[in-house]
């Protein structure tokens, strides 16, 4: 079997199953975390179902932004999800040039835009508080983003996903750019300090407040983008973060992919802990959180230029 | 510049330093000395195991003892029995001090290759422990409480300890060793002189310190 092939199977086969398996894991482990039992691991996947087979309700004052935008999220979802490298198995060399991060990351920035606009266009209150939140926080996340991916891609001279993910980091920016990540994916995903997944409450809600008005199918496309999106962020952060162990460079292609899944899940039992065990931030405080994150990524930056 | 493992660890150091540039609260501060005290003693035991000095090994005990472990449990209990749980900062918001805190760390980086010492051991050390002074001397400056000014005091005197470990190899092990119990008597005499201003003014804030009382 040719890489191509074996790459496209196995990424095929990660992008229907890790990431309803990774929020069925978070899901679980949050659940043991506070003494329940909690829905079995699958649950995501019978959710899913369901949702795919309602009907949907969509308010008459809705344009055909409200119907296009889990569309637009999902496709978006997709492109990313075959183009980073979060699960190690790498594409072929010849698809270096497509797998630029500025690609990738404002690719994600289209499909926040448009569920930002979704948001606001049924005209209901808590759209529009939740987009301007979002809009708040992805402004807040990206030079962290783009900042820690360049350092990566100062190291390599490239800014190829591709390139940057298979060739050695520098243990030491590694550590810092991986730590950014988290901090940014955990902000970008609406996850604990910065957002609450499970809330309901008015004044907190970020992300819940954005879909409120979706159901049926749509929901269920939404749910399942952020679950993809939610896989390619903590798996960009495994893959830097795995690039402090040096042997991970010299694995095999299978070995290097299990790897990577086992770290993805992983990550998904600690986020599960820390969801437990901290507290939400303020809204005022988020900037701070985030000031973190971008001051690790800026000193991964200033010691990649040092580097070169 | 190749970074040797010894220039890693006080880089974390360093990190934690600027890390605690951007806290409010003193318990985390306190932790925050707390591991950059354990890097320091590490680094400290490494040499020791390298380059076989073994009383090496006792400054690196005693300094993980009082540095990480004494000290930060007395200020923290101090801070406790004065009610004192966060300082929001002077003048400057602690936010805009980490990315201060993160620019001082450049230069200190930076500056490595301009010291002129005779035998350069760890190249990249020299410049993390002047980053720790730098940034000990900005957290002294942009906090509000006599107790943060403390622990800038202690993120200070770990750049100092940090640039003597790695960059002078001579030092005799009972002038190390004074110098450690010398910071735990300065800390010890400065949380009294805390633990007095509190009780006539019922306040540390050193801002409000500047006129005169009656």
């Amino acid at each position: 079997m040719s890489n191509t092939t074996f790459f496209l199977v196995v990424q095929a086969v990660n992008i229907l199953l890790a990431p309803l398996l990774l929020v069925g894991i978070i899901r679980k482990v949050k659940a043991l975390m506070q003494n329940r039992v909690g829905a079995p691991v699958l649950q995501p996947f019978y959710d899913l179902a369901k949702l795919l087979r309602k009907s949907q309700t969509v308010s008459k004052n809705a344009s055909w932004v409200f119907t296009w935008a889990p569309i637009v999220g999902l496709a978006v979802g997709l492109i990313a999800a075959v183009l980073v490298p979060w699960a190690g198995a790498l594409l072929p060399a010849d698809w270096a040039v497509a797998t630029n991060f500025l690609l990738v990351i404002y690719l994600m920035a289209l499909a926040k835009f448009f569920s930002m606009l979704a948001a606001i266009d049924t005209g209901s209150a808590f759209g529009g508080l939740g987009a301007s939140r979002e809009a708040t926080i992805s402004m807040l996340v990206e030079p962290t983003l783009i900042i820690g991916l360049g350092a990566l891609a100062l190291g390599t001279g490239s800014t190829d996903l591709l390139t940057i993910y298979s060739a050695p980091i520098n243990p030491f920016i590694a550590v810092l750019v991986g730590a950014a990540l988290v901090a940014a994916a955990l902000a970008e995903l609406s996850r604990m300090p910065v957002d609450d997944p499970t809330t309901h409450l008015e004044l907190t809600m970020v992300h819940e407040a954005m879909i409120l008005e979706y159901s049926g199918r749509s929901l269920a496309i939404i749910e399942y983008a952020v679950a993809l999106r939610t896989c390619v962020f903590f798996g960009l952060a495994a893959q830097t973060l795995l690039h402090v162990w040096p042997g991970y460079q010299d694995m095999a292609m299978l070995s290097r992919y299990l790897v990577s899944l086992g770290t993805l899940a992983v990550f998904g039992i600690a986020v599960a802990v820390v969801e437990g065990v901290l507290v939400k931030l303020r809204w005022r405080s988020v900037p701070n959180f985030l000031a973190f994150a971008a001051v690790l990524s800026l000193l991964a930056a200033l010691v990649a230029a040092a580097q070169i | 510049m190749n970074l040797s493992q010894t220039d890693l660890f006080a880089a974390g150091a360093a990190v934690v330093a600027v890390w605690m540039c951007g806290l409010t609260r003193v318990k985390t501060q306190l932790w925050g000395l707390v591991l950059q005290a354990a890097l320091l003693s590490s680094i400290c035991a490494r040499l020791a195991m390298a380059e076989h000095y073994n009383h090496l090994l006792v400054l690196a005990s005693a300094m993980f003892v009082i540095k990480a472990v004494a000290i930060p449990i007395f200020l923290g209990r101090s801070a406790a029995s004065m009610g004192i749980t966060s300082d929001r900062g002077a003048n400057v918001h602690p936010t805009v001090t980490l990315i201060i805190g993160c620019g001082l760390l450049v230069i200190g980086y930076f500056l490595t290759p301009h010291f002129e010492v005779p035998a350069m051991l760890n190249p990249g050390s020299a410049g993390m422990s002047v980053a720790l002074l730098f940034i000990g001397m900005l957290l002294m400056i942009t906090r509000r409480l006599a107790i943060s000014q403390v622990i800038g005091f202690l993120t200070m005197e770990s750049g100092i300890s940090l640039y003597s470990l790695t960059q002078t190899r001579g030092m005799p092990l009972l002038l190390e060793m004074i110098i450690v119990f010398e910071v735990l008597i300065g800390v010890l005499i400065a949380g009294l002189v805390i633990f007095r201003i509190n009780r006539s003014f019922e306040h540390i804030d050193v801002t409000h310190m500047r006129g005169l009382h009656d």
